[in-house]
């Protein structure tokens, strides 16, 4: 097919190529005939950042994001002075202040002790937030560590590292989370660290996979061949030729998997092996709500909404990058 | 053909026997006494817990414990729980109905509404019905299932209740009661069956939009044929490929036990067993269970994976190009 | 007044898209009658497919637009009948050949139902007799035991023969026009050879008129009988194979010419290739399109844009001087090449 009709054809049928996320982050934008005729000069990274400045549906995610990081990062500066601890248990307030309903003083009321449920929210975000960026850390770091083996060096480690993957996806992922979950010692049971490392096992398969086929597929190429011809090492090819490729599918994938961290963790302290009290951790607020459910609703709305607003802007984010990075991707 | 569902089975074993191992690995290091808990407060002369450990052979090296179970599994023996001490078969006889009746829903509801939702959405591209498509979608892939199951709990067990003063509502708990059992399995297939959809939703868009770029779809068009004649019997019959090899494994997922599900609407199925096995450290119980639940499991990825070859012939006769 | 079987005015289809409007199509015209072939000539972006996709109305409307301009097909209009009509037209009087034959053949149907469907649908032929005359069609085409072969799926043809199948499914309902859109571009230089000579074959047999579009002036030379050259969207010289070959109006025409390795020229003589790059369909230079490129450009050629004109009947060109017997064709492009 001629060249122009290829152009011509995307510009009317601009198709997601991810299965798993099929948001049209933008509306078709006509053939990239600019290029070169009309000078401008973009680099790669550059040209991803304008087209992502363009998605309104990722700023607007991206904003959120921040919104929520700051003020759970600042949480202990300015919550307990305007709404109280959201930790401990005052005998005073159980008594007096349980269970009310939103008000000026608590917009989201308060919980069965007592105490103000917005400030629950925001340090909820605290355990959340970290859990899931840690959680896709640890993952990525195995995963690319294992997949760049596995990728580089085929032949039996590529196998063994496969085969590995394979087990541990067919794993069925909460009850595996479960497990290693139940394998820890009181002392740390209830913290972050066990969650973070759970999740973060369970998740470097998938990113090994990723970080593999690009690999493999950029071996195919034949610049490699020519790099290596000049004489590079394994390692100078693996930095400058294969990395710069593979970064776009990872980033996307870490992206959206820092979401699905947060939505485990959720589930996790829900069935009550996750994070326990005294940290509060959204699962957990809703488990603790769930007895209320008829006359205070609000205890398992609010860490909700908290727990979909977030996840959703970083799905959002995610898809937003995944289109930014599109171009390169194809290759 | 035979030659790739051999391939299938093949690679089937050393799965099995990764996961079962490590599930054995993991389970060796758990710290809880499963003796010592069904003993609960009392304390047991040491005769006695010595004697219940050998009898459950916990005072073998796991290597051993492993060779046993695998032994006892070839004979179709899966032990006996030792929280409860029944026949871990019988108990999974009682349980697994109701995951399987859970997942059943649960599927139907994802086939009629992801596709018919995946096809609206392509077809009707970048108008109203897209737009909703895919918000909607983000929503239900961003929710924790477990809390939209709460919601469908409150909305139409408790304030359904109150608003028609008690004359309309859905059953929220259990699976036994003033209902037929399919009506308390209606909200639990929903809550189970919406982030599912979602996806599968997406993978139909997608799909189709991709697909509908191909040039062989150029060709249908330019050999006169109608819009709807494109659609339905070129567009769908590739695009639903990938779709179905996606709900079915999904299939395999919810079949794996939809512990979250069960545990929001206390209803007694697989999920619920293992989870409590977990916390019990009732191991008979949890190796037991998760034993079946991998087989089934595996067994409906190589159905998947046998159904992608009938559907794609490119898969079924290889290759065989000649002048 | 002749009666042509397909007459195109001043054809104009542009996109309208967020960067621009992109004026794939701008105003082009020929003639087409029962047996003779049409070479469409061109770089690639030079809106050769596009006209080619116009004239089938297989072009998505937004974002694309005819702007203007006339197609008649035996008297009535394709741009704008019913789409209903048309439809009854496309894979029937008028058909088209792709150049993937890999991609451009559903791969999870078998040739002989991808061969009865246009039969089905236009002759109304049954299932059996639809597979029956699939045969014939491929034995036509010379696939080797067709009988067994209908039953394969696309991807168990080799690239020579897919492409035999596909023109096998465009000739299936005896079209009067066969579009060609590079048709032999993705294949070995030896199947093109074949495949051409094939086309050539039944067009004698069945006496169809068809448009070829290609790239390759090799294969305009031996096949086309009238030419028409584009670039950048605009017609740039029609004419007669002859007339286009051996007496070329157009700079840009003498430029192709120049740029083909010829036999019995000395090894060691330089190609002599076009400079610089056709143009961005949404940033078309001023004046004449061929300017920037053009060694023979003056003042004029910068702001003011040459009207198609015939030179000699039906030969023209779209150049300010083109059919002036001052202008030469001279020797400012390429250093030592003899014309």
């Amino acid at each position: 097919m001629s060249n122009e009709m290829d152009a011509l054809q995307g510009a009317a049928n601009h198709g997601v190529k991810d299965p798993r996320t099929g948001l049209p982050a933008t509306p078709p934008s006509g053939p990239d005939v600019k290029g070169e005729a009309s000078g401008r000069n973009r680099t790669l990274m550059g040209d991803a950042w304008y087209r992502l400045s363009r998605n309104k549906l990722a700023l607007v995610a991206l904003a959120w994001l921040m919104i929520i990081t700051l003020a759970a990062i600042s949480a202990s500066l300015w919550v307990p002075r305007i709404y109280g601890d959201p930790v401990a248990i005052d005998t005073a307030t159980v008594a007096t202040g349980a269970l009310q309903s939103p008000s000026v003083a608590h917009p989201m009321g308060t919980d069965d002790l007592g105490r103000d449920m917005l400030s629950r929210i925001v340090y909820g975000a605290r355990a959340s937030l970290s859990v899931g960026f840690m959680a896709v850390f640890v993952s990525v770091v195995i995963g690319l560590i294992l997949g760049s083996l596995s990728g580089f060096y085929t032949g039996w480690p590529d196998a063994l590292i496969m085969r590995i993957a394979d087990v541990f996806l067919a794993f069925p992922y909460l009850l595996f989370a479960l497990l290693l979950l139940s394998v820890v010692p009181k002392e740390y049971r209830g913290g972050i660290m066990p969650v973070v490392l759970t999740i973060g096992v369970l998740g470097w398969p998938s990113i090994a996979r990723v970080f593999r086929s690009s690999i493999l597929s950029v071996k195919e190429n034949d610049y490699v061949d020519a790099a290596r011809a000049l004489g590079a090492s394994d390692l100078r090819l693996m930095t400058r030729h294969i990395m710069p490729n593979a970064v776009a599918p990872i980033v996307v994938y870490s992206t959206m998997s820092i979401g699905s961290a947060i939505l485990t963790e959720a589930a996790l302290s829900y069935l009550g092996l996750g994070i326990l009290p005294p940290t509060p951790s959204w699962g957990r607020m809703i488990s603790d709500g769930q007895q209320y459910l008829t006359s205070n609703p609000g205890l398992v709305l609010w860490p909700g909404l908290a727990i979909l607003t977030t996840v959703l802007a970083f799905t959002l984010l995610g898809d937003g990058v995944r289109d930014a990075l599109d171009v390169k991707m194809k290759d | 053909m035979f030659q790739y569902i051999f391939r299938r089975l093949v690679q089937f074993v050393p799965v099995f026997f990764g996961v079962t191992l490590l599930l054995f690995f993991v389970t060796t290091i758990l710290p809880g006494d499963p003796v010592a808990l069904r003993a609960g407060e009392k304390k047991l002369p040491p005769a006695v817990y010595q004697a219940m450990r050998h009898q459950y052979g916990l005072d073998k090296p796991w290597y051993q414990q492993y060779a046993d179970y695998l032994g006892a599994l070839a004979k179709g023996d899966l032990g006996t729980s030792i929280a409860s001490g029944r026949q871990v078969t019988d108990i999974f006889k009682d349980v697994y109905p109701y995951t399987v009746k859970l997942a059943g829903g649960a599927i139907a509801l994802e086939i009629i509404f992801g596709i018919a939702v995946g096809i609206v959405a392509a077809v009707k591209r970048y108008s109203i019905w897209d737009t909703l498509a895919t918000l909607t979608t983000s929503i239900l892939v961003a929710l924790p299932v477990f809390w939209l199951g709460i919601m469908l709990q409150y909305f139409f067990g408790i304030w359904l209740k109150n608003a028609t003063g008690g004359a309309f509502y859905l059953p929220i708990s259990g699976v036994s009661g003033v209902f037929p059992t399919w009506v308390y399995l209606i909200l639990p297939s929903i809550t189970l069956a919406s982030v599912s959809t979602a996806y599968a939703a997406r993978v139909m868009r997608s799909q189709l939009l991709e697909v509908s770029g191909q040039d062989y779809v150029r060709t249908a068009h330019a050999k006169g044929l109608s819009v709807s004649r494109v659609l339905w019997s070129h567009e769908m019959k590739n695009a639903l490929i990938p779709v179905v090899t996606f709900i079915g494994l999904d299939l395999g997922a919810m079949l794996s036990g939809a512990i979250l599900t069960e545990s929001v609407f206390n209803i007694p199925g697989l999920g619920w067993t293992i989870y409590h096995s977990i916390r019990a450290y009732d191991y008979p119980v949890l190796f037991g269970c998760v034993t079946l639940m991998l087989f089934a499991v595996l067994f409906i990825n190589l159905i998947v994976d046998v159904s992608y070859a009938f559907l794609d012939p490119r898969i079924r006769y290889g290759s065989a190009a000649g002048e | 007044m002749t009666d042509h079987l397909l007459e195109v005015t001043d054809l104009k289809m542009h996109f309208h898209t967020r960067d621009g409007v992109v004026k794939a199509v701008d105003g082009v015209s020929f003639t087409l009658d029962r047996g003779e072939t049409l070479g469409v000539v061109g770089e690639s972006g030079s809106g050769k497919s596009v006209t080619a996709m116009t004239l089938m109305r297989l072009i998505p409307m937004p974002p694309g637009q005819i702007e203007g301009g006339e197609a008649l097909f035996d008297g009535r209009s394709l741009l704008t009948m019913p789409a209903e009509e048309m439809r009854q037209i496309r894979g029937n009087r008028i058909a088209m050949v792709f150049q993937d034959p890999m991609t451009s053949l559903n791969p999870v149907y078998r040739i002989g139902r991808q061969l009865s469907e246009p039969l089905m649908l236009h002759k109304g032929m049954s299932r059996a007799d639809a597979w029956a005359r699939s045969v014939e069609l491929l034995e036509l085409v010379g696939i080797p035991n067709a009988r067994v072969r209908v039953r394969d799926y696309p991807h168990q043809f080799s690239g020579g023969m897919r492409q035999r199948a596909m023109i096998a499914m465009a000739l299936a309902c005896d079209p009067d026009i066969l579009i060609a859109d590079e048709p032999t571009t993705a294949l070995d230089v030896t199947i093109q050879a074949q495949i051409l000579e094939l086309m050539q074959e039944l067009q004698g047999r069945t006496g169809a008129a068809i448009i070829m579009i290609t790239h390759d002036l090799g294969v305009i030379a031996d096949m086309a009988d009238r030419v028409l050259v584009m670039y950048a969207g605009r017609p740039v010289e029609y004419g007669s194979l002859d007339e286009v070959y051996y007496r070329p109006l157009h700079p840009y025409t003498w430029g192709l010419m120049d740029s083909i390795p010829r036999a019995g020229v000395s090894e060691k003589q330089e190609l002599c290739p076009i400079k610089g790059q056709p143009p961005s369909l949404i940033d078309l230079p001023g004046g004449c399109s061929f300017h920037p490129r053009c060694p023979y450009a003056v003042d004029r050629c910068f702001h003011e844009e040459p009207k198609f004109r015939e030179v000699d009947g039906t030969h023209g060109a779209a150049c300010h001087f083109a059919g002036d017997p001052d202008f030469v064709r001279g020797q400012i492009a390429c250093a030592g090449v003899s014309s």
